[in-house]
This record gives structure tokens, C-alpha cells and sequence, in this order.
């Protein structure tokens, strides 16, 4: 493989292991690159003073005081977790046949309400899912206009940032838009999908409260 | 951005060293490092498990395994070593709490590293916060590093300290992460919340901001001569 120095930029980007073999080739016989590229490498090396793993067995003893504190605060979380468990570690092959039972007796019993209840068509239970969905889409760019609002009362503060902390939250700000892109477009996708939705709420919640403390740091 | 009191001379401290470790500081996944393969560990599931079962143990081992490196990636985010020790505490309480919604989508490891590195930034916001609320001066809001047990070579090391509280808080969480922690760009983004290829190009932006600042000047360099 041959390398150029304008290569150079892009494999300090994105090299595959034989473009940067091919590199150290080229910086054989270019001063350039060799400058470029052992100056390069020289902020990993310098990196590594930056670890400092001593132990510290004082540390762990004050999280575990705090761990078993929270614990006895908090004992039903443990007992969810256990039941979790329990489940988790059941065989597979149990797992299967429980599910399966399970879906079984939703499914008769699921027919038996359908049959006892005097319902016009079977088309009304599809219409209102759609519907739910269509509520969902409604409220979510309701949510969005109004987090809109918040965003461009904030911006003069963000696009000049006065101090190191509006910094900080235009980076966040910017971090989360790029999630809230990621994710919608997964939404977009599979509309369906409540998950997707639940993390696109705490997306959103997330870049509210986060307008709203620039906000009152501009107060 | 400032660049005083940054310098230093890549031939005499750096690159003698350089040339002898190699692939390490390639970029590239596959020959980044040893450090980078250890982040998913073979006990990872196990250890998950044990946490999820609520069992002390589990936690210790957790502790054990990654404490070190948590101490020390909180460290350099907060610059303090007392704020870096309550972040680690906080960040197991946090993981305590969260347990039950760990689906396994990420390693263990990588999802408490995201805790951590959460809640770094959540106290060095609030830390920020009350500063600003006391009318500090603004240089007071730049990590200071805490002077730390004798290393290999302590000018290296503070040069690049001060050269990392330069970078912007992205640029520096994903150095550290890649460079210091030994994380690959795909536990980086999972943590970050952003693509690999944002982790690879922040990575990219941050160490030529760095070594913008870390290399001597030219003029410096040409008047030596």
C-alpha cells in the first residue's frame, strides 16, 4: 500500500492497522511525516503518566458503609432484584414453557372478553392504537415547540458563552441534540416502539432542564 | 486558547520514549493497546449478576477490578482527589440504585463507567454553580491538579495537565477515555452518548489541539538553532 503526506491527516483520523504500517514506511524517507507522526505518537506515550492506579482500600470501606446504608434504606429494591433473579436463572427450556403458559392464558382469556362484550368490529381496537400513536406524536411536538421556546430564550447566553460553566452547558446541549437526532430518527423508523420513545422523553427532559438552569444562571 | 507555560521540547522529553512503544498510540482499534482489550472482562456478566443480586461481594470485586481506574479518570475530570473519591462513591450508590435497569445492552463495566462519568459532570456543574453564586474568579473554575505520589517524570505530566484543562470538556473526557483509560471508541460512545466517529474525530481535534499547545514555539525553536 502506497501513502502520501496528504494521507496523513486521515490515517491520524481513521487508519486501518495497514495504513498506518504504510505510513511509518513513507516517514522513512519524509522528514515531514516522521516530525508529524512522532509527535503523534508522542501524546499517547505522554498519556500514560497520567495513570495512577494505586490502591486504596480506605476508599472502598466508606462505599461500602454507604452501599449497605442504602440497602437497609431501600430493602424492597433488593427483593425486586431477587425475584429478577430468580427468573434469569431459571433453564431456558422453563423459561419458554412459563412464557408460553402465560401467553396461552392471555390469549383465552383475551377471547373470552372479546366474545362477551358486545363490541362493533375488531377494526376499532386498530384505529385506536393508531390514535394512541397519533397522541403521542401530538404531545411529543407539543413538548418539543415549547423546549423549542426555551432553547431560543437561552441562546444569546449560549452563542457567546460569559463563563466557563454556560461552556459547559452548550456542550451538553449540544451532546444531547445529537442523541435526540439519533433517536428520533429511530423512532421515525419504528414509531411503535414505547422504548424508544421513553428514552427520547428523558432526552428531552433532560435538554429542559438543562435550558432551564441557563436560564437561571442568567438570572 | 492559551498556550503559556505549556511547552515543552517534543525531541529531548517525548519522542525518545515514543519510538520504542510503538502501536500503542496508533488510533486505530486494532492496535491501540493492551490496556484497551481488558474493558470487557470475561467475569463482566458474573459480576453484573452478582450486583444485580444485590451481593456486597459483587461490588467489592467491581471495586478491585476498576476502582483504581475510576479514581483516577475522576481525577483528571475534577482535578481534585477529594471530589474524585466522593464521584467514585456516588457513582457505586448510583449504580446501586440503577441496577435493575441494566439490560446488558453495554458491557457492565462500560455502563458504570458512563455513571461515572455522568456524575462527574453533574459535581463539576454544581461545583461551578456555587462558584459563580460566590462571584469566584473565573481562572478558579479550571481543574487544578492535586499534587500526586512522585511519577516516571512529573514535567511530562503537568505539562499535559495543564495542557488537558486547555481542551473543551468533550475533548477531554474522550482523550482521557482513549488515551489515559484505555476505552475503545465504541465503549466511548456508549458512555458519551455519541457515535463512534464523533469519539474518533473529538479524539483527533483534541490531540492536535494539544499538541498545538504542548510543541515549542517555532520561533523559540528556529532562534535555538
Amino acid at each position: 500500500m502506497n501513502v502520501s503526506c496528504n494521507d496523513r491527516e486521515r490515517i491520524f483520523l481513521d487508519g486501518s492497522p495497514e495504513e498506518w504500517a504504510a505510513l511509518e514506511q513513507h516517514a522513512a524517507s519524509c522528514a515531514a511525516c516522521a516530525g508529524e507522526l512522532r509527535a503523534w505518537k508522542s501524546l499517547s506515550t505522554a498519556a500514560e503518566e497520567l495513570r495512577d492506579y494505586r490502591e486504596d482500600p480506605q476508599l472502598w470501606m466508606r462505599i461500602e458503609n454507604s452501599l449497605r446504608e442504602n440497602e437497609q434504606a431501600h430493602p424492597l429494591r433488593r427483593g425486586l432484584s431477587e425475584r429478577l433473579r430468580i427468573w434469569r436463572d431459571m433453564p431456558l427450556g422453563w423459561r419458554t414453557a412459563l412464557a408460553g403458559a402465560l401467553v396461552l392464558a392471555l390469549t383465552i382469556s383475551g377471547v373470552y372478553v372479546v366474545r362477551h362484550q358486545n363490541t362493533p368490529d375488531t377494526g376499532q381496537s386498530r384505529l385506536l392504537k393508531n390514535s394512541v400513536l397519533a397522541e403521542v406524536e401530538r404531545t411529543e411536538r407539543d413538548y418539543m415547540k415549547a423546549i423549542d421556546k426555551l432553547a431560543a430564550d437561552a441562546k444569546p447566553e449560549l452563542d457567546s458563552p460569559a463563563n466557563p460553566l454556560l461552556a459547559s452547558y452548550k456542550e451538553k446541549l449540544i451532546v444531547l441534540d445529537g442523541a435526540i437526532d439519533e433517536l428520533r430518527t429511530e423512532a421515525e423508523r419504528n414509531p411503535s416502539n414505547a422504548h424508544l420513545r421513553y428514552e427520547l422523553l428523558a432526552m428531552y427532559q433532560e435538554k429542559q432542564q438543562t435550558l432551564q438552569e441557563v436560564l437561571e444562571t442568567k438570572r | 486558547m492559551g498556550t503559556v507555560g505549556l511547552t515543552l521540547q517534543w525531541e529531548h522529553r517525548i519522542s525518545s520514549v515514543a519510538g520504542e512503544r510503538g502501536p500503542r498510540v496508533q488510533p486505530s482499534e486494532i492496535a491501540a493497546g493492551q490496556n484497551r482489550e481488558n474493558t470487557a472482562l470475561p467475569d463482566d456478566a458474573a459480576l453484573a449478576a452478582g450486583c444485580q443480586a444485590g451481593d456486597l461481594r459483587a461490588y467489592e470485586r467491581l471495586y478491585q477490578l476498576q476502582g483504581a481506574r475510576m479514581r483516577n479518570l475522576a481525577r483528571h475530570l475534577l482535578g481534585s482527589q477529594t471530589d474524585a473519591e466522593d464521584a467514585v462513591q456516588d457513582s457505586f450508590l448510583k449504580i446501586q440504585r440503577g441496577i435493575g435497569s441494566f439490560r446488558g445492552q453495554s458491557t457492565f463495566v462500560t455502563w458504570a463507567f458512563r455513571i461515572l462519568v455522568n456524575t462527574c459532570h453533574d459535581l463539576r456543574r454544581s461545583r461551578l454553580r456555587r462558584k459563580e453564586h460566590r462571584q469566584d474568579d473565573s481562572n478558579e473554575t479550571l481543574p487544578r491538579m492535586e499534587p500526586r505520589a512522585p511519577g516516571a517524570h512529573p514535567s511530562l505530566r503537568m505539562a499535559l495537565e495543564r495542557a488537558l484543562a486547555e481542551l473543551t470538556h468533550h475533548q477531554r473526557d474522550v482523550f482521557l477515555l482513549y488515551e489515559v483509560e484505555g476505552f475503545r471508541h465504541a465503549e466511548i460512545a456508549t458512555m458519551l452518548a455519541i457515535s463512534e466517529t464523533a469519539s474518533k474525530n473529538t479524539l483527533f481535534q483534541a490531540k492536535r489541539n494539544l499538541r498545538g499547545m504542548l510543541e515549542p514555539p517555532r520561533s523559540a525553536e528556529a532562534g535555538g538553532r
